[in-house]
């Protein structure tokens, strides 16, 4: 459950301020890193600031959530996904690991994480590319996996706000009769859920508080009243302190929802520019860092060599 | 005259000789000329409990390592000297293991012995004390869950007895009373249903009192930052279970009820609701 889950004891944190931080620390390490790195023509200005990382971020995880969208066969809704992109650029820079792959490694980790099973070729197979360039796809997708559970601190588990919401409208149906129908909540509720997930929100705030923030918001855009819910059905009538506090999560979350854009073209060209320069130039090849080495297990070896005996064997007894 | 063995015979031998290879650590054999057979030595033999021979020796050696260094982190002051007893035991344990400096750490072993015999002696008599707790609490619930077998096989028995002696004067009416069969057939229903809502009362009353075997008890609790969810078995009688979609016979079949995810989903959604 959430509330002994690691993602509540590692991944959440508590201002946006602290998100950005990280996001800064990975991406001075990788510039610090590459400075010092001895190549000639390399400096300052041809790596990505964080505003130009985050533009790069906000275009390829659109394309994730696209991609999990058009997949063939139908990829169940979770935002595992989306979490796993969002988690594993916190800590590390787009500088140094190519987006397109590592969004392509969480689709894959997170399709097995939710228990849904497709092949790694029918996997690659949803990719609008040639039969060799799948491979290549493929291959790569199977490299980065270890390197993405590991920066995920192998917390693979992620709560998301999708049964939560199910819950409260199952919770409004039965216990608030004062909301007449609830389902008409549930559109425009999941629409809120999605925006969601393009935010920071899920680094900072429950599921459940971003399903109730959801339907809030909803029924405020329906011109509902539903203070009744919190105070008499959550028993938060005498406890003032709490209900202030989730009023001010809800208006920060709705805050950072309304914030989110979408980057424009010309943006994402140029910084796309950038990276293919950067990674041409500073290109990491997994296989070599990671010891890959030898791709053949270390088979346990048998006590006692197998023998076929025949009767020939016998004879020279 | 060729002697000519079948291949199986041929299997048999050497499976045998794998055998007998495989647990060459235990047991010294001596070839016995009268069934032509190699036969262990009888002081040794032990029988192979894992799959891999080092293991199983590793396990023999550690038992026998482990009633001689038998302290406990009770025993020691700082958790740093517990920590170096313990890596003291792994040295040894390996050495004997894996043949290295045997002597020497044999000779360890015989000085450890010497110096802490009195405080070995307590330990073991420690561990049996608490073995013979332990083994009590067992057979008390045994014997418990003994009864309350008894218990519900009598009761058993009295229902169905109830209801021959119920069917029986049921019978007995219809020969002797002058009222029309259907009323006679309608009381008697309406004595059996009431029998029957007897019955499930009794049930409902006679909860069995939860023993705990280990006899720790005290009921966990967890905080889920949240309000608190009603139990899977309120879920029906509080009405959530209207809104839930209703299982179908397959599902049922798989043990799967719709309070299941009603109660999942509700779980979720009051989880971690309240900021901290």
């Amino acid at each position: 459950m959430y509330h002994n889950s690691s993602q509540k004891k590692y991944w959440t944190y508590d201002k946006e301020e602290d998100l950005d931080k990280l996001r800064l620390e990975a991406n001075r390490k990788f510039c610090s890193k590459g400075l010092s790195s001895g190549k000639p023509g390399i400096n300052e200005s041809m790596f990505l600031n964080q505003q130009e990382e985050k533009v790069l971020f906000r275009h390829y995880e659109k394309r994730l959530l696209d991609f999990c969208t058009m997949f063939k066969p139908v990829m169940p809704k979770s935002g595992t996904a989306c979490m796993y992109f969002r988690r594993f650029y916190l800590n590390n820079s787009l500088m140094e690991y190519h987006p397109r792959t590592i969004m392509l490694t969480c689709a894959y980790l997170s399709c097995k994480v939710d228990e849904f099973n497709v092949s790694s070729t029918q996997f690659v197979g949803n990719l609008q590319e040639s039969q060799a360039g799948q491979e290549r796809a493929l291959e790569q997708i199977l490299e980065y996996e270890l390197l993405l559970i590991q920066q995920l601190n192998f917390h693979l588990v992620v709560h998301n706000p999708y049964r939560p919401l199910e819950g409260f409208l199952i919770d409004l149906k039965t216990r608030y009769p004062l909301l007449e129908n609830p389902e008409m909540l549930r559109k425009s509720a999941e629409d809120f859920l999605n925006r969601a997930a393009m935010t920071d929100a899920g680094l900072l705030f429950s599921p459940s508080q971003i399903a109730l923030t959801a339907v809030l918001n909803s029924a405020a855009r329906a011109g509902l009243k539903m203070e009744a819910y919190l105070t008499e059905c959550m028993g938060l009538k005498e406890d003032k302190e709490t209900l202030s506090k989730m009023y001010e999560s809800m208006r920060r979350m709705t805050g950072l929802i309304k914030a989110y854009e979408l980057p424009k073209a010309e943006e994402v060209n140029t910084c796309k520019q950038k990276l293919e320069r950067i990674h041409a130039e500073f290109a990491t090849n997994l296989k070599r860092k990671h010891g890959y080495e030898d791709d053949d297990h270390v088979v346990k070896r048998q006590m006692v060599a197998e023998e076929e005996w025949t009767d020939e064997d016998l004879d020279a007894l | 005259m060729k002697l000519s063995l079948s291949r199986d015979a041929h299997r048999q031998a050497h499976l045998r000789y794998r055998l007998f290879q495989q647990i060459s650590h235990f047991i010294t054999v001596y070839f016995d000329p009268r069934s032509a057979d190699l036969l262990p030595i009888k002081s040794n033999f032990r029988v192979q409990l894992f799959e891999d021979p080092a293991i199983d020796k590793e396990v023999e050696i550690r038992k026998k390592v482990l009633k001689i260094y038998n302290k406990r982190e009770l025993d020691f002051s700082t958790l740093k000297e517990y920590n170096d007893y313990l890596e003291q035991v792994e040295d040894i344990v390996f050495n004997l293991t894996n043949n290295v400096d045997v002597e020497r750490t044999k000779q360890i072993m015989e000085q450890y012995q010497r110096d802490n015999k009195d405080v070995i002696q307590r330990n073991k008599a420690k561990l049996t004390r608490e073995q013979e707790e332990l083994e009590e609490l067992l057979l008390q619930e045994q014997q418990n869950s003994e009864q309350r077998r008894l218990e519900t096989l009598q009761e058993e028995q009295r229902q169905l007895q109830a209801k021959r002696k119920n069917k029986q004067a049921l019978l007995d009416e219809l020969e002797s009373s002058k009222l029309p069969a259907a009323v006679l057939l309608a009381q008697h229903k309406d004595r059996a249903a009431q029998l029957e809502t007897q019955i499930e009362k009794q049930k409902q009353n006679v909860k069995p009192a939860n023993i705990f075997s280990t006899g720790i008890m005290m009921p966990l609790f967890i905080d889920t930052y949240g309000p608190p969810v009603p139990e899977l078995d309120q879920l029906g009688r509080l009405g959530y279970l209207n809104h839930v979609r209703t299982a179908s016979p397959q599902d049922h079949a798989g043990g799967y009820t719709s309070g299941l995810a009603c109660h999942r989903a509700l779980q979720d959604a009051f989880s971690g609701l309240f900021p901290s």
